[in-house]
Protein backbone atom coordinates (compact mmCIF):
# COMPACT_ATOMS: atom_id res chain seq x y z
CA UNK A 1 0.00 0.00 0.00
CA UNK A 2 2.62 2.50 0.85
CA UNK A 3 4.76 4.12 -2.00
CA UNK A 4 7.75 1.51 -3.08
CA UNK A 5 10.84 3.62 -3.99
CA UNK A 6 10.59 1.87 -7.55
CA UNK A 7 6.90 3.34 -8.08
CA UNK A 8 8.65 6.79 -7.39
CA UNK A 9 9.30 8.76 -10.89
CA UNK A 10 7.46 6.61 -12.92
CA UNK A 11 3.59 7.38 -14.45
CA UNK A 12 1.80 5.94 -12.11
CA UNK A 13 3.00 8.43 -8.82
CA UNK A 14 2.10 11.34 -10.85
CA UNK A 15 -0.74 13.81 -10.34
CA UNK A 16 -1.98 15.31 -13.50
CA UNK A 17 -5.01 17.86 -13.86
CA UNK A 18 -6.51 18.25 -17.23
CA UNK A 19 -8.76 21.29 -18.22
CA UNK A 20 -10.10 21.24 -14.67
CA UNK A 21 -13.48 23.43 -14.10
CA UNK A 22 -15.08 24.11 -10.90
CA UNK A 23 -17.18 25.98 -9.72
CA UNK A 24 -19.67 26.94 -6.72
CA UNK A 25 -23.10 28.11 -7.31
CA UNK A 26 -22.22 30.57 -8.96
CA UNK A 27 -18.88 32.04 -8.76
CA UNK A 28 -15.96 29.80 -10.83
CA UNK A 29 -13.72 28.89 -8.28
CA UNK A 30 -11.53 27.24 -10.73
CA UNK A 31 -11.02 27.43 -14.55
CA UNK A 32 -9.14 25.67 -17.12
CA UNK A 33 -6.34 24.26 -14.73
CA UNK A 34 -4.14 21.76 -16.37
CA UNK A 35 -0.67 20.27 -15.01
CA UNK A 36 1.06 17.51 -14.24
CA UNK A 37 3.49 16.71 -11.25
CA UNK A 38 5.89 13.80 -10.21
CA UNK A 39 7.19 13.22 -6.97
CA UNK A 40 8.68 16.54 -5.58
CA UNK A 41 7.85 19.11 -3.07
CA UNK A 42 5.49 21.51 -4.60
CA UNK A 43 4.01 24.89 -3.67
CA UNK A 44 0.77 25.65 -4.51
CA UNK A 45 0.96 29.76 -4.63
CA UNK A 46 -1.61 32.33 -4.74
CA UNK A 47 -3.67 34.94 -2.50
CA UNK A 48 -6.80 34.11 -0.62
CA UNK A 49 -9.55 32.78 -2.33
CA UNK A 50 -7.62 32.16 -5.29
CA UNK A 51 -8.84 28.06 -5.21
CA UNK A 52 -5.80 26.64 -3.37
CA UNK A 53 -7.90 24.77 -0.98
CA UNK A 54 -10.49 23.69 -3.53
CA UNK A 55 -7.78 22.38 -5.85
CA UNK A 56 -6.33 20.39 -2.92
CA UNK A 57 -10.11 19.13 -2.02
CA UNK A 58 -10.03 18.21 -6.15
CA UNK A 59 -7.30 16.30 -5.85
CA UNK A 60 -8.66 14.35 -3.13
CA UNK A 61 -11.12 13.41 -5.22
CA UNK A 62 -13.66 15.49 -2.38
CA UNK A 63 -15.39 17.83 -5.56
CA UNK A 64 -17.92 16.27 -8.06
CA UNK A 65 -15.69 16.14 -10.92
CA UNK A 66 -15.90 15.21 -14.54
CA UNK A 67 -14.34 12.22 -15.87
CA UNK A 68 -10.50 12.18 -16.15
CA UNK A 69 -10.33 14.97 -15.51
CA UNK A 70 -7.94 14.66 -12.66
CA UNK A 71 -5.72 11.76 -12.56
CA UNK A 72 -4.01 10.97 -9.07
CA UNK A 73 -1.92 7.82 -8.79
CA UNK A 74 -3.05 6.59 -12.19
CA UNK A 75 -6.74 6.59 -10.78
CA UNK A 76 -9.24 8.99 -12.19
CA UNK A 77 -10.85 10.82 -9.18
CA UNK A 78 -14.17 10.91 -10.52
CA UNK A 79 -14.65 7.09 -10.78
CA UNK A 80 -11.79 5.41 -8.51
CA UNK A 81 -11.04 8.09 -5.79
CA UNK A 82 -11.29 5.88 -2.53
CA UNK A 83 -8.48 3.87 -4.53
CA UNK A 84 -6.18 6.88 -4.51
CA UNK A 85 -7.01 8.04 -0.92
CA UNK A 86 -5.58 5.13 0.65
CA UNK A 87 -2.29 6.50 -0.53
CA UNK A 88 -2.95 10.08 0.04
CA UNK A 89 -1.99 12.16 3.14
CA UNK A 90 -4.05 15.25 3.68
CA UNK A 91 -3.31 17.98 6.56
CA UNK A 92 -6.10 20.43 6.55
CA UNK A 93 -5.26 24.06 7.94
CA UNK A 94 -8.27 23.96 10.40
CA UNK A 95 -9.17 21.72 12.82
CA UNK A 96 -7.84 18.38 11.84
CA UNK A 97 -8.13 16.75 15.34
CA UNK A 98 -10.27 14.12 17.06
CA UNK A 99 -10.47 14.98 20.87
CA UNK A 100 -10.56 12.71 23.26
CA UNK A 101 -7.89 10.61 22.25
CA UNK A 102 -4.33 10.40 22.98
CA UNK A 103 -1.93 11.51 20.33
CA UNK A 104 -1.02 7.61 19.75
CA UNK A 105 -4.48 6.77 19.79
CA UNK A 106 -5.50 9.46 17.19
CA UNK A 107 -2.91 8.31 14.51
CA UNK A 108 -3.80 4.91 14.74
CA UNK A 109 -7.08 4.82 14.77
CA UNK A 110 -6.62 6.99 11.57
CA UNK A 111 -4.00 4.02 10.20
CA UNK A 112 -7.17 1.88 10.23
CA UNK A 113 -9.33 3.86 8.69
CA UNK A 114 -6.95 4.36 6.05
CA UNK A 115 -7.01 0.44 5.74
CA UNK A 116 -3.83 -0.50 7.78
CA UNK A 117 -4.52 -3.63 10.05
CA UNK A 118 -4.96 -2.24 13.82
CA UNK A 119 -0.77 -4.01 14.56
CA UNK A 120 0.50 -2.24 12.01
CA UNK A 121 -1.83 0.71 12.71
CA UNK A 122 -0.18 0.96 16.21
CA UNK A 123 2.93 0.32 15.39
CA UNK A 124 3.64 3.01 12.61
CA UNK A 125 1.64 5.33 14.47
CA UNK A 126 4.89 5.38 17.10
CA UNK A 127 7.11 5.55 13.96
CA UNK A 128 5.75 8.79 12.83
CA UNK A 129 5.04 10.40 15.94
CA UNK A 130 8.53 9.76 16.74
CA UNK A 131 9.67 11.22 13.12
CA UNK A 132 7.55 13.98 13.73
CA UNK A 133 9.03 14.92 17.36
CA UNK A 134 6.10 14.46 19.88
CA UNK A 135 7.66 10.87 20.87
CA UNK A 136 7.16 12.46 24.42
CA UNK A 137 3.52 13.53 24.43
CA UNK A 138 2.33 11.00 22.65
CA UNK A 139 -0.28 9.86 25.65
CA UNK A 140 -1.17 13.28 25.88
CA UNK A 141 -4.97 13.96 25.04
CA UNK A 142 -5.07 16.35 21.88
CA UNK A 143 -6.69 18.69 22.71
CA UNK A 144 -4.66 19.62 25.35
CA UNK A 145 -1.41 19.96 22.97
CA UNK A 146 -0.41 23.46 22.22
CA UNK A 147 -0.30 25.28 18.40
CA UNK A 148 2.79 23.48 17.48
CA UNK A 149 2.37 20.44 18.58
CA UNK A 150 -1.42 19.99 16.87
CA UNK A 151 0.90 20.53 13.58
CA UNK A 152 3.02 18.07 14.39
CA UNK A 153 0.51 15.24 14.45
CA UNK A 154 -1.75 16.79 11.69
CA UNK A 155 1.51 15.76 10.03
CA UNK A 156 2.42 12.51 11.93
CA UNK A 157 -1.61 11.65 10.60
CA UNK A 158 -1.39 12.61 7.27
CA UNK A 159 1.72 10.42 7.20
CA UNK A 160 0.65 7.23 9.56
CA UNK A 161 -0.26 5.15 6.10
CA UNK A 162 2.71 5.90 4.26
CA UNK A 163 1.28 7.66 1.67
CA UNK A 164 3.11 8.30 -1.81
CA UNK A 165 1.26 12.13 -2.21
CA UNK A 166 1.07 14.60 1.11
CA UNK A 167 -1.47 17.54 0.34
CA UNK A 168 -0.53 19.88 3.06
CA UNK A 169 -2.91 22.96 4.09
CA UNK A 170 -0.73 26.18 5.51
CA UNK A 171 1.20 23.68 7.55
CA UNK A 172 3.02 26.14 9.23
CA UNK A 173 0.30 28.19 10.11
CA UNK A 174 -0.06 29.53 13.63
CA UNK A 175 3.61 28.38 14.56
CA UNK A 176 6.43 30.29 15.82
CA UNK A 177 9.98 30.62 14.01
CA UNK A 178 11.35 27.53 15.64
CA UNK A 179 8.27 25.57 15.03
CA UNK A 180 8.03 26.46 11.18
CA UNK A 181 11.36 25.81 10.96
CA UNK A 182 11.14 22.33 12.38
CA UNK A 183 8.11 21.45 10.18
CA UNK A 184 9.68 22.95 6.85
CA UNK A 185 12.93 20.83 7.98
CA UNK A 186 10.32 17.78 7.94
CA UNK A 187 8.55 18.39 4.76
CA UNK A 188 11.87 19.13 3.52
CA UNK A 189 13.05 15.62 4.74
CA UNK A 190 10.26 13.63 3.48
CA UNK A 191 10.34 15.44 -0.37
CA UNK A 192 14.37 14.95 -0.54
CA UNK A 193 15.06 12.22 1.44
CA UNK A 194 11.62 10.13 1.78
CA UNK A 195 10.72 9.96 -1.91
CA UNK A 196 7.05 11.48 -0.82
CA UNK A 197 5.47 13.84 -3.51
CA UNK A 198 4.24 17.06 -1.13
CA UNK A 199 1.95 19.69 -2.29
CA UNK A 200 2.00 22.74 0.25
CA UNK A 201 -0.70 25.21 -0.20
CA UNK A 202 0.72 28.35 1.51
CA UNK A 203 0.44 32.09 1.03
CA UNK A 204 3.78 32.29 2.60
CA UNK A 205 6.36 32.82 0.11
CA UNK A 206 9.61 32.15 2.12
CA UNK A 207 8.21 28.77 2.89
CA UNK A 208 7.76 27.57 -0.65
CA UNK A 209 10.96 29.06 -1.19
CA UNK A 210 12.67 26.90 1.75
CA UNK A 211 11.66 23.65 0.21
CA UNK A 212 9.66 23.67 -2.94
CA UNK A 213 11.24 22.63 -5.85
CA UNK A 214 8.74 23.41 -7.69
CA UNK A 215 5.57 25.87 -7.92
CA UNK A 216 1.61 26.38 -8.96
CA UNK A 217 0.82 29.50 -9.11
CA UNK A 218 -3.31 30.36 -9.11
CA UNK A 219 -5.07 33.82 -9.60
CA UNK A 220 -8.73 33.19 -9.46
CA UNK A 221 -9.05 29.91 -10.22
CA UNK A 222 -6.72 30.17 -12.89
CA UNK A 223 -3.35 28.63 -13.22
CA UNK A 224 -0.71 31.47 -13.80
CA UNK A 225 2.44 29.64 -13.86
CA UNK A 226 3.88 26.05 -12.92
CA UNK A 227 7.48 26.22 -13.01
CA UNK A 228 11.01 25.21 -10.74
CA UNK A 229 11.41 27.37 -8.11
CA UNK A 230 15.32 27.92 -9.04
CA UNK A 231 14.62 29.66 -12.58
CA UNK A 232 11.90 31.45 -10.50
CA UNK A 233 13.99 32.51 -7.65
CA UNK A 234 17.15 33.55 -9.40
CA UNK A 235 15.22 34.74 -13.04
CA UNK A 236 12.80 32.88 -15.26
CA UNK A 237 13.43 36.38 -16.36
CA UNK A 238 16.88 37.70 -15.71
CA UNK A 239 17.05 41.08 -13.76
CA UNK A 240 19.72 44.20 -14.40
CA UNK A 241 19.90 47.56 -12.37
CA UNK A 242 21.52 50.30 -14.92
CA UNK A 243 23.25 53.41 -14.20
CA UNK A 244 24.02 55.70 -17.61
CA UNK A 245 23.52 58.92 -19.27
CA UNK A 246 22.20 59.30 -22.85
CA UNK A 247 18.68 58.99 -24.74
CA UNK A 248 17.25 57.01 -22.53
CA UNK A 249 13.84 56.79 -23.89
CA UNK A 250 15.13 55.22 -27.14
CA UNK A 251 16.93 52.89 -25.06
CA UNK A 252 14.55 51.61 -22.98
CA UNK A 253 12.19 51.45 -26.88
CA UNK A 254 14.73 49.41 -28.34
CA UNK A 255 15.15 46.63 -24.97
CA UNK A 256 11.09 46.38 -25.44
CA UNK A 257 11.33 45.64 -28.84
CA UNK A 258 14.03 42.90 -27.99
CA UNK A 259 11.57 41.83 -25.49
CA UNK A 260 12.46 43.26 -22.63
CA UNK A 261 10.60 44.74 -19.59
CA UNK A 262 11.63 48.18 -18.76
CA UNK A 263 10.89 49.81 -15.27
CA UNK A 264 12.37 52.90 -13.15
CA UNK A 265 13.55 52.32 -9.87
CA UNK A 266 15.25 55.70 -8.78
CA UNK A 267 17.96 56.65 -10.13
CA UNK A 268 17.90 52.63 -11.90
CA UNK A 269 16.55 51.90 -14.86
CA UNK A 270 15.41 48.01 -14.33
CA UNK A 271 15.17 45.80 -17.27
CA UNK A 272 14.47 42.15 -17.29
CA UNK A 273 14.59 39.97 -20.22
CA UNK A 274 14.23 36.35 -20.95
CA UNK A 275 16.86 33.89 -19.13
CA UNK A 276 19.48 33.01 -21.33
CA UNK A 277 20.09 36.47 -23.45
CA UNK A 278 21.65 37.75 -20.77
CA UNK A 279 23.33 41.31 -21.49
CA UNK A 280 24.18 41.01 -24.75
CA UNK A 281 20.57 42.25 -25.46
CA UNK A 282 21.11 45.45 -22.72
CA UNK A 283 24.85 46.31 -24.83
CA UNK A 284 23.69 45.57 -28.38
CA UNK A 285 20.49 48.41 -27.07
CA UNK A 286 22.90 50.88 -25.52
CA UNK A 287 25.03 50.58 -28.45
CA UNK A 288 22.47 51.27 -31.28
CA UNK A 289 20.86 54.74 -29.41
CA UNK A 290 24.46 55.73 -28.40
CA UNK A 291 23.47 55.26 -24.37
CA UNK A 292 26.52 55.20 -21.59
CA UNK A 293 26.12 52.96 -19.22
CA UNK A 294 28.13 53.41 -16.39
CA UNK A 295 26.89 50.95 -14.28
CA UNK A 296 25.17 47.76 -14.90
CA UNK A 297 24.77 45.08 -12.16
CA UNK A 298 22.68 41.72 -12.03
CA UNK A 299 19.36 41.86 -9.70
CA UNK A 300 18.17 38.61 -8.61
CA UNK A 301 14.79 38.13 -8.62
CA UNK A 302 12.94 36.56 -5.25
CA UNK A 303 10.27 34.58 -5.28
CA UNK A 304 7.93 37.12 -4.05
CA UNK A 305 8.76 39.50 -6.55
CA UNK A 306 8.08 36.95 -9.49
CA UNK A 307 4.83 35.98 -7.52
CA UNK A 308 3.75 39.81 -7.29
CA UNK A 309 4.56 39.35 -11.24
CA UNK A 310 2.33 36.87 -11.70
CA UNK A 311 -0.48 37.69 -9.62
CA UNK A 312 -0.51 41.61 -10.12
CA UNK A 313 -0.14 40.72 -13.90
CA UNK B 1 16.65 15.85 17.37
CA UNK B 2 17.51 17.13 14.02
CA UNK B 3 14.98 15.67 10.95
CA UNK B 4 18.20 13.18 9.91
CA UNK B 5 18.33 11.25 12.88
CA UNK B 6 15.11 10.56 13.20
CA UNK B 7 14.36 7.35 11.12
CA UNK B 8 10.59 7.68 8.85
CA UNK B 9 10.96 4.21 7.03
CA UNK B 10 7.88 3.49 4.55
CA UNK B 11 5.18 1.15 5.57
CA UNK B 12 5.86 -2.86 5.23
CA UNK B 13 2.38 -4.12 5.52
CA UNK B 14 2.12 -7.36 7.96
CA UNK B 15 0.01 -9.38 5.50
CA UNK B 16 -2.88 -9.40 8.01
CA UNK B 17 -6.15 -8.14 6.61
CA UNK B 18 -7.74 -4.77 7.94
CA UNK B 19 -10.83 -4.61 9.54
CA UNK B 20 -14.09 -2.84 7.75
CA UNK B 21 -14.01 0.89 8.14
CA UNK B 22 -17.42 0.86 9.84
CA UNK B 23 -16.06 -1.39 12.19
CA UNK B 24 -12.97 0.72 13.26
CA UNK B 25 -15.20 3.40 14.25
CA UNK B 26 -17.77 1.47 16.31
CA UNK B 27 -15.17 -0.24 17.86
CA UNK B 28 -13.22 2.95 18.69
CA UNK B 29 -16.66 4.24 19.96
CA UNK B 30 -17.39 1.72 22.22
CA UNK B 31 -14.38 1.10 24.06
CA UNK B 32 -13.45 4.70 24.68
CA UNK B 33 -16.50 5.64 27.10
CA UNK B 34 -15.95 2.24 29.12
CA UNK B 35 -12.48 3.70 30.23
CA UNK B 36 -14.49 6.22 32.48
CA UNK B 37 -15.60 5.03 35.63
CA UNK B 38 -18.72 7.27 36.12
CA UNK B 39 -20.04 5.56 33.13
CA UNK B 40 -19.64 2.33 33.96
CA UNK B 41 -20.87 2.71 37.13
CA UNK B 42 -24.11 3.79 35.18
CA UNK B 43 -24.09 0.99 33.17
CA UNK B 44 -23.92 -1.18 35.73
CA UNK B 45 -27.11 0.65 37.75
CA UNK B 46 -28.65 0.45 34.06
CA UNK B 47 -28.32 -3.45 35.09
CA UNK B 48 -30.14 -3.22 38.75
CA UNK B 49 -33.93 -3.06 37.03
CA UNK B 50 -32.83 -6.77 35.59
CA UNK B 51 -30.92 -8.21 38.82
CA UNK B 52 -34.38 -6.97 40.42
CA UNK B 53 -36.61 -8.59 38.04
CA UNK B 54 -34.79 -11.72 38.18
CA UNK B 55 -35.20 -11.62 41.87
CA UNK B 56 -38.87 -10.97 42.38
CA UNK B 57 -39.35 -13.92 39.44
CA UNK B 58 -36.78 -16.34 41.76
CA UNK B 59 -38.88 -15.65 44.82
CA UNK B 60 -42.17 -15.55 43.05
CA UNK B 61 -41.75 -18.89 41.97
CA UNK B 62 -40.60 -20.52 45.37
CA UNK B 63 -43.43 -18.20 47.48
CA UNK B 64 -46.48 -18.44 45.26
CA UNK B 65 -49.01 -16.10 44.41
CA UNK B 66 -48.36 -13.51 47.42
CA UNK B 67 -45.24 -12.11 45.91
CA UNK B 68 -46.36 -12.26 42.35
CA UNK B 69 -49.30 -9.94 43.35
CA UNK B 70 -46.92 -7.60 44.91
CA UNK B 71 -44.65 -7.58 42.06
CA UNK B 72 -46.91 -6.84 39.21
CA UNK B 73 -45.48 -6.69 35.89
CA UNK B 74 -41.83 -7.33 37.83
CA UNK B 75 -42.79 -10.88 38.31
CA UNK B 76 -44.43 -11.19 34.87
CA UNK B 77 -42.77 -13.81 32.98
CA UNK B 78 -44.73 -13.61 29.37
CA UNK B 79 -43.71 -11.66 26.87
CA UNK B 80 -45.64 -8.37 27.84
CA UNK B 81 -43.75 -8.60 31.21
CA UNK B 82 -40.84 -8.24 29.34
CA UNK B 83 -42.22 -5.52 27.37
CA UNK B 84 -42.82 -3.57 30.29
CA UNK B 85 -39.40 -4.25 31.43
CA UNK B 86 -38.19 -2.52 28.63
CA UNK B 87 -40.73 0.15 28.41
CA UNK B 88 -39.00 0.83 32.69
CA UNK B 89 -34.83 0.67 30.70
CA UNK B 90 -36.08 4.13 29.04
CA UNK B 91 -34.74 6.44 31.29
CA UNK B 92 -31.32 4.53 31.04
CA UNK B 93 -31.48 4.60 27.25
CA UNK B 94 -31.79 8.18 27.58
CA UNK B 95 -29.29 9.32 29.73
CA UNK B 96 -26.41 6.41 28.09
CA UNK B 97 -27.43 8.08 24.55
CA UNK B 98 -27.33 11.64 25.99
CA UNK B 99 -23.85 10.84 26.81
CA UNK B 100 -22.76 8.46 24.43
CA UNK B 101 -24.58 9.78 21.33
CA UNK B 102 -24.45 13.37 21.59
CA UNK B 103 -21.05 14.35 20.71
CA UNK B 104 -20.66 11.43 17.84
CA UNK B 105 -20.84 13.88 14.80
CA UNK B 106 -21.22 17.42 17.01
CA UNK B 107 -17.90 16.63 17.95
CA UNK B 108 -16.35 16.04 14.28
CA UNK B 109 -17.90 18.85 12.90
CA UNK B 110 -16.88 21.13 15.82
CA UNK B 111 -13.58 20.11 14.70
CA UNK B 112 -13.24 19.64 11.42
CA UNK B 113 -12.77 15.69 12.17
CA UNK B 114 -14.25 15.16 8.69
CA UNK B 115 -11.61 16.22 6.96
CA UNK B 116 -9.84 13.66 8.35
CA UNK B 117 -12.45 11.05 8.50
CA UNK B 118 -13.28 11.28 4.42
CA UNK B 119 -9.49 12.13 3.37
CA UNK B 120 -9.34 8.02 3.59
CA UNK B 121 -10.86 5.03 1.80
CA UNK B 122 -13.94 6.07 3.34
CA UNK B 123 -17.91 6.05 2.31
CA UNK B 124 -20.46 8.40 4.35
CA UNK B 125 -22.16 4.45 5.39
CA UNK B 126 -19.23 3.43 6.48
CA UNK B 127 -18.87 6.71 8.38
CA UNK B 128 -22.79 6.91 9.56
CA UNK B 129 -23.20 3.15 10.40
CA UNK B 130 -19.67 3.13 12.55
CA UNK B 131 -21.47 5.90 14.74
CA UNK B 132 -24.67 4.19 14.71
CA UNK B 133 -23.55 1.33 15.73
CA UNK B 134 -22.03 2.70 18.61
CA UNK B 135 -25.30 3.83 19.97
CA UNK B 136 -26.83 1.15 19.22
CA UNK B 137 -24.90 -0.82 21.05
CA UNK B 138 -25.78 0.72 24.15
CA UNK B 139 -29.14 1.03 23.48
CA UNK B 140 -29.00 -3.02 23.19
CA UNK B 141 -27.02 -3.24 26.38
CA UNK B 142 -29.41 -2.00 28.29
CA UNK B 143 -32.45 -3.35 26.49
CA UNK B 144 -32.32 -6.33 24.83
CA UNK B 145 -29.07 -7.95 26.73
CA UNK B 146 -30.49 -8.25 30.02
CA UNK B 147 -34.13 -9.33 28.33
CA UNK B 148 -32.07 -12.52 26.76
CA UNK B 149 -30.21 -13.01 30.10
CA UNK B 150 -33.80 -13.23 31.83
CA UNK B 151 -35.60 -15.03 30.14
CA UNK B 152 -32.98 -17.35 29.96
CA UNK B 153 -33.04 -17.17 33.47
CA UNK B 154 -36.45 -17.34 33.86
CA UNK B 155 -36.96 -20.18 32.14
CA UNK B 156 -34.34 -22.04 34.74
CA UNK B 157 -36.16 -21.28 37.61
CA UNK B 158 -39.40 -22.34 36.74
CA UNK B 159 -38.04 -25.59 35.02
CA UNK B 160 -39.24 -25.18 31.66
CA UNK B 161 -42.66 -24.26 32.70
CA UNK B 162 -42.76 -21.07 30.75
CA UNK B 163 -41.85 -23.38 27.22
CA UNK B 164 -41.15 -23.19 23.82
CA UNK B 165 -42.34 -19.04 24.49
CA UNK B 166 -40.19 -18.01 27.12
CA UNK B 167 -37.40 -19.58 25.05
CA UNK B 168 -37.53 -18.47 21.39
CA UNK B 169 -40.09 -16.58 20.75
CA UNK B 170 -39.99 -13.66 23.49
CA UNK B 171 -36.43 -13.59 22.93
CA UNK B 172 -37.23 -13.16 19.18
CA UNK B 173 -39.69 -10.43 19.51
CA UNK B 174 -37.72 -8.21 22.20
CA UNK B 175 -34.81 -9.07 19.78
CA UNK B 176 -37.08 -7.61 16.35
CA UNK B 177 -38.19 -5.02 18.91
CA UNK B 178 -35.07 -3.70 20.30
CA UNK B 179 -33.50 -3.89 16.88
CA UNK B 180 -35.87 -2.02 14.92
CA UNK B 181 -36.24 0.99 17.72
CA UNK B 182 -32.20 1.27 18.09
CA UNK B 183 -31.88 2.05 14.85
CA UNK B 184 -34.33 4.50 14.41
CA UNK B 185 -33.31 5.56 17.81
CA UNK B 186 -29.46 6.36 16.74
CA UNK B 187 -30.06 7.66 13.30
CA UNK B 188 -32.57 10.24 15.02
CA UNK B 189 -29.57 11.07 17.41
CA UNK B 190 -26.97 11.42 14.77
CA UNK B 191 -29.33 13.68 13.01
CA UNK B 192 -29.66 15.39 16.24
CA UNK B 193 -25.46 15.68 16.33
CA UNK B 194 -24.81 16.26 12.78
CA UNK B 195 -27.19 19.36 13.14
CA UNK B 196 -25.13 21.26 15.96
CA UNK B 197 -21.50 21.41 16.81
CA UNK B 198 -22.05 21.83 20.17
CA UNK B 199 -22.55 18.62 22.22
CA UNK B 200 -24.41 20.50 25.12
CA UNK B 201 -26.97 21.92 22.57
CA UNK B 202 -26.71 18.01 21.12
CA UNK B 203 -28.39 16.48 24.70
CA UNK B 204 -30.66 19.15 25.10
CA UNK B 205 -32.43 19.03 21.66
CA UNK B 206 -32.49 14.75 22.87
CA UNK B 207 -33.65 15.39 26.26
CA UNK B 208 -36.59 17.93 24.50
CA UNK B 209 -36.94 15.06 22.37
CA UNK B 210 -37.42 12.19 24.40
CA UNK B 211 -38.89 13.79 27.63
CA UNK B 212 -40.18 17.16 26.37
CA UNK B 213 -42.27 15.80 23.75
CA UNK B 214 -43.92 13.79 26.05
CA UNK B 215 -45.02 16.30 28.15
CA UNK B 216 -46.18 18.53 25.36
CA UNK B 217 -48.01 15.66 24.05
CA UNK B 218 -49.68 14.88 27.43
CA UNK B 219 -51.02 18.77 27.96
CA UNK B 220 -52.11 18.87 24.17
CA UNK B 221 -53.78 15.96 24.59
CA UNK B 222 -56.31 17.12 27.70
CA UNK B 223 -57.65 19.98 25.27
CA UNK B 224 -57.27 18.03 21.80
CA UNK B 225 -57.87 14.81 22.67
CA UNK B 226 -55.84 11.71 22.10
CA UNK B 227 -54.44 12.19 18.92
CA UNK B 228 -52.53 14.94 19.92
CA UNK B 229 -50.49 12.43 21.47
CA UNK B 230 -48.46 11.54 18.26
CA UNK B 231 -46.66 14.04 19.44
CA UNK B 232 -45.25 12.38 21.57
CA UNK B 233 -41.67 10.96 20.56
CA UNK B 234 -41.03 7.86 22.82
CA UNK B 235 -44.37 6.82 23.14
CA UNK B 236 -44.99 5.58 19.54
CA UNK B 237 -42.20 2.86 20.03
CA UNK B 238 -44.06 1.59 22.38
CA UNK B 239 -47.29 1.99 21.18
CA UNK B 240 -45.77 0.40 18.03
CA UNK B 241 -43.86 -2.42 20.07
CA UNK B 242 -47.36 -3.16 21.56
CA UNK B 243 -48.63 -5.32 18.59
CA UNK B 244 -45.17 -7.15 18.49
CA UNK B 245 -45.19 -8.20 22.69
CA UNK B 246 -49.05 -8.94 22.41
CA UNK B 247 -49.29 -6.48 24.58
CA UNK B 248 -52.11 -3.60 25.30
CA UNK B 249 -51.96 -1.02 23.10
CA UNK B 250 -49.70 2.15 24.80
CA UNK B 251 -52.18 5.19 22.98
CA UNK B 252 -55.67 5.78 21.51
CA UNK B 253 -55.05 5.19 18.14
CA UNK B 254 -53.99 2.44 15.76
CA UNK B 255 -50.40 0.90 16.53
CA UNK B 256 -50.16 1.64 12.57
CA UNK B 257 -50.11 5.09 12.84
CA UNK B 258 -47.08 4.76 15.45
CA UNK B 259 -45.25 2.62 12.63
CA UNK B 260 -45.77 5.23 9.93
CA UNK B 261 -44.30 7.83 12.07
CA UNK B 262 -41.46 6.31 13.03
CA UNK B 263 -40.78 5.31 9.79
CA UNK B 264 -41.18 9.03 8.81
CA UNK B 265 -38.62 10.55 10.80
CA UNK B 266 -36.07 7.53 10.89
CA UNK B 267 -36.40 8.43 7.06
CA UNK B 268 -35.95 11.80 7.33
CA UNK B 269 -32.96 11.51 9.61
CA UNK B 270 -31.06 9.69 7.10
CA UNK B 271 -32.09 12.41 4.52
CA UNK B 272 -30.62 15.02 6.76
CA UNK B 273 -27.38 13.12 7.27
CA UNK B 274 -26.85 12.70 4.04
CA UNK B 275 -26.69 16.70 3.63
CA UNK B 276 -25.00 17.45 6.45
CA UNK B 277 -22.03 14.65 6.14
CA UNK B 278 -20.57 15.43 2.71
CA UNK B 279 -17.53 14.13 1.84
CA UNK B 280 -18.43 15.07 -2.01
CA UNK B 281 -19.64 18.40 -2.24
CA UNK B 282 -22.69 19.09 -4.16
CA UNK B 283 -22.84 21.60 -6.72
CA UNK B 284 -26.25 23.15 -7.43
Amino acid sequence: MGVQPDDVNTGCSAISVQSLNFAYVSAPVLTDVTFTLHPAAVGLLGPNGSGKTTLLRALLGHLPLPPAAVSVLGHDMALAGRVARSRLGWMPERGGLLPGMSGVAMVSYLGELAGMPARDALQRAHEVIDYVGLAEERYRPVQDYSQGMRQRIKLAQALVHDPAWLFLDEPTSGLDPKGRAAMLGLVRDLATQKGLGVIISTHLLADAQAVCSEILVLREGRLLAHERVAPAREGAQERFEIEGFGDETAFAERLRAAGATVARDGRFTVVSVPAGRGAAVILEAGAACGYAMRRMRRRAVTLSEHFLELVEG
Amino acid sequence: MPVYERGYRHWEPSGRAPAAPWWVIARRGILSPLKRRPFLLLLLLAWVPAVVKGTILYFSVQSGDLLKLLGGTWADVDAAGFFAFIERQDSFVMILLAIVGSPLIARDRAENGHALYFARPLTLFDYVAGKGLIALFYILVVTLAPVLLLAIYGYLVTSGATGFDMLLLTPLRATVFCLLTGASLSLVLLALSAAGRRTVFVVLGWLLLFSGTQIIARILSLFGGPWMRVFDFRAQYFHAGSVLFGASPRLDYPPLISWLLILGWTIGAWVFLRRRIRPVEVVS
